[in-house]
């Protein structure tokens, strides 16, 4: 599913590489955790996935398509492929719930009455059915984080991005988060969760890349 | 298709009510910069407008060496008739300007008693088309009356001719310069105004941008916006006009000693009026283009 040959990237201006010499296979519906300390890459590394960035060297697979010198017309159709959560929500937040998570569905030309099924749908599978009319700042993060995830979810993603999607919130609304993941990722969606906690790995075991310096210095696969 | 139509419209409309503020300082700038620049253009029309009617006094007055006999004077008029650049002739005789001369004395008229009309030269008062009431006309009308008449004097206001000529082109020239810095006064505000309410949405771009929208799918209800924003933009400034026309210009150029008491203040024409409006739709539109391509990257 994703491909990584001799990544590297570097930001102009910057003395050393964010990301250097990543080589990595993810295969379909894996699910794998991307941790280091601050600063390591792992937010360069997921930019460098949804195409917000260009590698500087090095080839990137996705689903087949080679992505590193891909045109700018083509990165929303990639785009819609993948759903990508934050650490910070980047909600609406003058739009309500119901027009937060339509918006990914309005935005790659859904007929209405699709869009309003499929918003139910995923709005009910993450729990906040009942919040459809609210504004984000209404909710408490762990839901505002929720709806992130229905956003990304809504498109039925081949892969899903998170960018330490539990760095707001505390540990049990963080399970939960770890829940919708996890149920995801059953349904077939490839997940990638970069994060410094390590007490998501201790709890929900999966593959692990380790990064230290934009280097790839861990590649573990649960025992 | 349509669907699509429908959905850009209900994105730019709600767009404006999610963002009445910035929505708001959008129209205001672009009615008061057109607002601007149109009270500048009617100021400029209606005092050119003025100073054409000001001309209508123009003529060139031809004193002969002696009253031309009866028969000749018919032929005279004719021929001055015939002149392409005149309008109008107007034979004086000498009795005629000897009582001219007495209305003009008034109560003084008894100093003219005992003294004969024929001290007074007989002369041609020719009125001349309005595209001939400039220096080149009156040239021409001068040259052919020498070769046609036996002209003693030639009197048509040189001087004031003159002073009339440099102060219409002087109109003109400051007229563009002045009406050209308004123009870009306004686009330099109006754009940087739109770039500001854009800058305040710049999260909403970026999540487009994330969630797989193409640049036609960012741009049209942004661009959709810019142009209702400034079709409400150009309606204003109609009104605003209509208020500076009223209360401004007509009550300064009413109040101004050299506007004739039948001179009709000239307002915009229906054409006109259409263009300001459609200027405020292109200005709303240009400006959000401009303004995405800085602010929208997929």
């Amino acid at each position: 599913m994703i491909q990584l040959y001799n990544v590297s990237k570097k930001y102009s201006g910057d003395a050393a590489a964010a990301v250097k010499e990543v080589t990595l296979q993810v295969g379909k519906g894996e699910f794998l955790y991307i941790t280091g300390a601050s600063g390591a890459g792992k937010t360069t590394l997921l930019r460098l996935l949804y195409a917000a960035e260009k590698p500087t060297r090095g080839q990137i697979l996705i689903d087949r398509q080679n992505i590193s010198r891909i045109r700018s017309r083509q990165i929303p159709f990639l785009r819609r492929k993948i759903g990508v959560v934050f650490q910070d929500f980047k909600l609406l937040q003058s739009r309500t719930v119901y027009e937060n998570v339509a918006f990914a569905l309005e935005a790659q030309g859904k007929k209405r009455y699709e869009v309003s099924k499929k918003v139910y749908q995923v709005l009910k599978e993450v729990g906040l059915e009942h919040r459809l009319q609210r504004k984000p700042l209404e909710l408490s993060g762990g839901e505002q984080q929720r709806i992130a995830i229905a956003r990304a979810l809504v498109v039925d993603p081949l892969i899903l991005l998170a960018d330490e999607p539990s760095g707001n919130l505390d540990q049990a609304v963080t399970f939960e988060i770890m829940d919708l993941f996890k149920r995801a990722n059953a349904r077939g969606t490839t997940v990638l969760l970069a994060t410094h906690d390590h007490s998501l790995n201790q709890r929900f075991p999966r593959r692990v890349l380790t990064l230290d310096q934009g280097v790839l210095v861990g590649d573990q696969h649960p025992l | 298709m349509l669907d699509k139509i429908r959905y850009f419209i209900l994105r730019a409309l709600r767009n404006m009510r999610q963002w009445p503020f910035l929505c708001s300082a959008s129209i205001l700038t672009m009615a008061v910069a057109l607002a601007t620049v149109a009270t500048f253009f009617l100021v400029v029309v209606n005092v050119e407008q003025l100073a054409a009617r000001w001309t209508k006094e123009i003529q060139v007055v031809a004193y002969l060496q002696k009253p031309p006999a009866t028969q000749k004077l018919a032929q005279l008029t004719n021929k001055l008739k015939n002149f392409p650049e005149v309008e109008s002739v107007n034979y004086v005789s000498p009795a005629a300007a000897m009582q001219r001369f007495k209305k003009h004395l008034g109560r003084d008229a008894s100093l003219l008693e005992g003294i004969s009309p024929k001290l007074l030269p007989a002369s041609f008062e020719l009125g001349l088309h309005s595209a001939y009431r400039n220096q080149e006309g009156i040239a021409t009308v001068i040259e052919q009356l020498e070769n046609t008449l036996d002209v003693d004097d030639l009197r048509y206001g040189q001087k004031w001719l003159k002073r009339f000529n440099d102060f219409a082109h002087m109109l003109r020239f400051v007229g563009v310069i002045l009406g050209g810095f308004l123009l870009l006064a306004a686009l330099f505000i109006v754009s940087n105004t739109i770039k500001l309410t854009l800058y305040a949405r710049r999260d909403e771009l970026e999540i487009m941008a994330l969630v797989g929208a193409t640049m036609r799918f960012i741009k049209i209800p942004f661009m959709l916006e810019g142009a209702i924003q400034g079709l409400i933009g150009g309606l204003l400034s109609l009104v605003f006009l209509t208020i500076s026309f009223v209360f401004i210009i007509s009550r300064s150029l009413n109040s101004f000693w050299l506007t004739p008491t039948d001179f009709d203040l000239l307002f915009l024409t229906v054409n006109q009026q259409f263009i300001l409006v459609l200027a405020g739709v292109v200005l709303g539109v240009l400006g959000s283009l401009s303004s995405l391509r800085r602010f929208v990257r997929i």
